[in-house]
């Protein structure tokens, strides 16, 4: 079962102009009784990008969508897709969806779900009958698309999911979690579906807790947090700002680090072999091993000065790596440090 | 257009889980019973009749099984509106099944009028064979010929339309099992009030009818299956009732009320209209 990548082309007079935002919310604020889930949340997704939207439980993401999708009122504020205010049947013409709980009508087939959602979605007799195989095979359906979805495994309910989202050839596709049930191997697959819509100049909003799957996808990523958004940006800014060098040595000194320091924090000193010589401050290296020293750099441009430094004071240098922060450390920070 | 996407894919959602085999199936059986029975007794009715002559005989047997069988497809009738429609919405709702069918460019309204056009459609055809199956048996058997089918059978679709109504509204504002509860206690009351009524006709009670009254007001089932139990009817057996100011406590003696049948047919667009506002301002 694979994905079957090959662009499509993208139905006439349906492309949005590529100066509208996919997205825009203004001030978007939604009241539960006495529980704000959203406060004054403001947003951009460009047209053709991958926009991860990233939160932890009851951050407000799907309420988000679904107020983007019309299944949700907001008590104030605005949203708009491809310019149009959401929840409009013209918006919504323009939208795919995959549901986060992925949940479809099980006595369907297949491709009587696309079948159904093909005529809801305005597609002519002609159109649902040409696109059923081709999205089938698209998702890793193929052969499948005759049986009942009750018989699905969830992997393949997730892949018969994103199809219906696709099917329409919309400029926006919504993904609530769309790997949340599918094996490595399948969700390798549909990084690389998200990549071709993206080739296609489809935007594609991904809302997901998988932060790897979003650091490997996503052009830009906004992390909200009870309701409001705490950093948002191109993935390389938010990582690139909190990157480090990693400075593999024979060993070290307060000479050294004292000289480090001068360029960078020192975050660690982590000795990766036994054998050291007991010696107060210094820690020298009796056999083959090394040691790793951490630094937080703002600018990893500097990383010809640090081997400079290390190597003047007759140090062997065995590696110099700089390493960016996962996006998972950032995000970790930005909802448990306290900024949301 | 979408309405009628919705109200096919309901359709065949019905095939699709069994429902209108497992109808047909049930529904057979009802009706063969039906026929045996009715045969039976109609074949020893000399022994029952005593001095009433072979018309009088007929009349009143015809009148009797006609009545108590389409009695008892007015209650099979009520029950698959009420479960059909029970979760229509809310069920839908609670699966997160109608999440990806509502970011379609398709109104609520459109959703709603289609489950209910199809819904109606089933029980209608539903009541029209079983009603048309039942009163020609009845004719073949005994002869008897019930004096206005057609608007018996309307009113009898009239009367589980109300209550496919009322349940379809129910489910746009409550859990199926609330719904539930609530729409079979409201079934119950109707009938209830009906006999209330008729009780209080016979002793003249005043309070009595007017409590029977309001309830018919408030769910108007029962009172219309009244009112189409009185077109089943012979001339013979009215006669027979205004002569010993006797008769069968479940069926109406009179022709339903002009204002009552404009009332229920009122009565399930105002709510289908309810529910259409009130689904439409439900968040999902």
């Amino acid at each position: 079962m694979s994905l079957n990548l090959s662009a499509e082309p993208r139905a006439a007079g349906v492309a949005a102009p590529a100066t509208v935002p996919a997205i825009e919310t203004r001030g978007l604020r939604k009241v539960y009784g006495r529980t704000t889930v959203l406060h004054d949340l403001t947003l951009t997704v460009e047209p053709g990008e991958v926009f991860g939207f990233l939160g932890p439980n009851g951050a407000g993401k799907t309420t988000t969508v679904k107020i983007l999708l019309g299944l949700v009122r907001a008590t104030a504020g605005e949203a708009r897709i491809c310019g149009l205010p959401a929840g409009d049947l013209a918006a919504r013409r323009r939208v795919g969806y995959l549901p986060e709980n992925f949940r479809f009508h099980d006595w369907l087939t297949g491709a009587g779900l696309l079948e159904f959602h093909g005529r809801l979605a305005g597609l002519s007799e002609e159109e649902r009958r040409a696109r059923i195989p081709q999205v089938i095979r698209r998702v890793g359906l193929a052969g499948r698309g005759d049986a009942r979805i009750r018989t699905y495994s969830k992997g393949m309910t997730q892949r018969i999911g994103l199809a219906q989202a696709i099917f329409h050839r919309p400029d926006l596709v919504l993904l609530d979690e769309p790997t949340s049930a599918l094996d490595p191997v399948g969700r390798h697959e549909v990084r690389d579906l998200i990549r071709s819509l993206r080739d296609e100049g489809i935007t594609v909003f991904l809302n997901s807790h998988l932060l790897s799957e979003v650091e490997l996808v996503c052009d830009r990523v906004a992390i909200i947090d009870r309701g409001r958004v705490v950093r948002s940006g191109r993935l390389g800014e938010l990582l690139g700002a909190t990157s480090q060098l990693r400075v593999t040595i024979d060993r070290v000194n307060d000479d050294l680090l004292a000289a480090l320091k001068r360029h960078a924090e020192v975050l660690a000193v982590e000795v990766i072999d036994a054998g050291i010589e007991p010696g107060g401050a210094s820690r020298t290296l009796a056999g083959n091993g090394s040691v790793t020293v951490t630094l937080a750099v703002d600018d990893p441009e500097i990383a010809p000065l640090v081997a400079e430094t290390v190597m003047r004071r007759g140090h062997r240098l065995h590696g110099l790596v700089p390493v960016h922060r996962s996006l998972e450390e950032v995000f970790m920070d930005l909802v448990e440090g306290g900024e949301g | 257009m979408n309405t009628l996407t919705v109200a096919r894919f309901t359709l065949q959602e019905a095939i699709s889980r069994r429902l209108i085999l497992a109808g047909a199936i049930l529904s057979l059986a009802f009706l063969g019973l039906f026929v045996l029975g009715f045969a039976l007794i109609y074949h020893n009715s000399s022994e029952l009749s005593g001095p009433l002559s072979d018309e009088q005989s007929r009349a009143m047997f015809g009148t009797i099984m006609s009545v108590m069988g389409l009695y008892a497809i007015n209650f099979l009738a009520g029950f698959l509106a009420l479960f059909l429609s029970v979760g229509a919405i809310s069920s839908e709702i609670d699966s997160g099944a109608l999440h990806a069918v509502l970011a379609r460019p398709l109104r609520r309204a459109e959703f709603i009028l289609g489950r209910w056009l199809a819904y109606a459609g089933l029980i209608g055809l539903y009541v029209g064979l079983m009603a048309g199956s039942l009163l020609l048996a009845a004719w073949l058997i005994s002869d008897y010929a019930v004096p206005d089918p057609v608007r018996a059978t309307l009113l009898m679709m009239l009367a589980a339309i109300v209550l496919l109504t009322v349940s379809l509204f129910g489910s746009t504002v409550l859990s199926t099992l609330a719904n539930g509860v609530v729409v079979f206690s409201l079934f119950g009351l109707a009938w209830l009030a009906g006999i209330i009524e008729v009780i209080g006709g016979a002793l003249s009670n005043q309070a009595m009818l007017n409590i029977g009254t309001a309830v018919s007001l408030l769910v108007p089932s029962d009172a219309i299956w009244r009112g189409a139990s009185y077109y089943v009817l012979s001339p013979l057996y009215l006669a027979g009732v205004s002569a010993n100011h006797e008769g069968i406590a479940i069926v109406g003696h009179s022709p339903p009320a002009t204002a009552m049948v404009i009332w229920s047919v009122l009565y399930p667009l105002t709510l289908l209209g309810a529910a259409v506002l009130t689904f439409g301002r439900r968040d999902l």
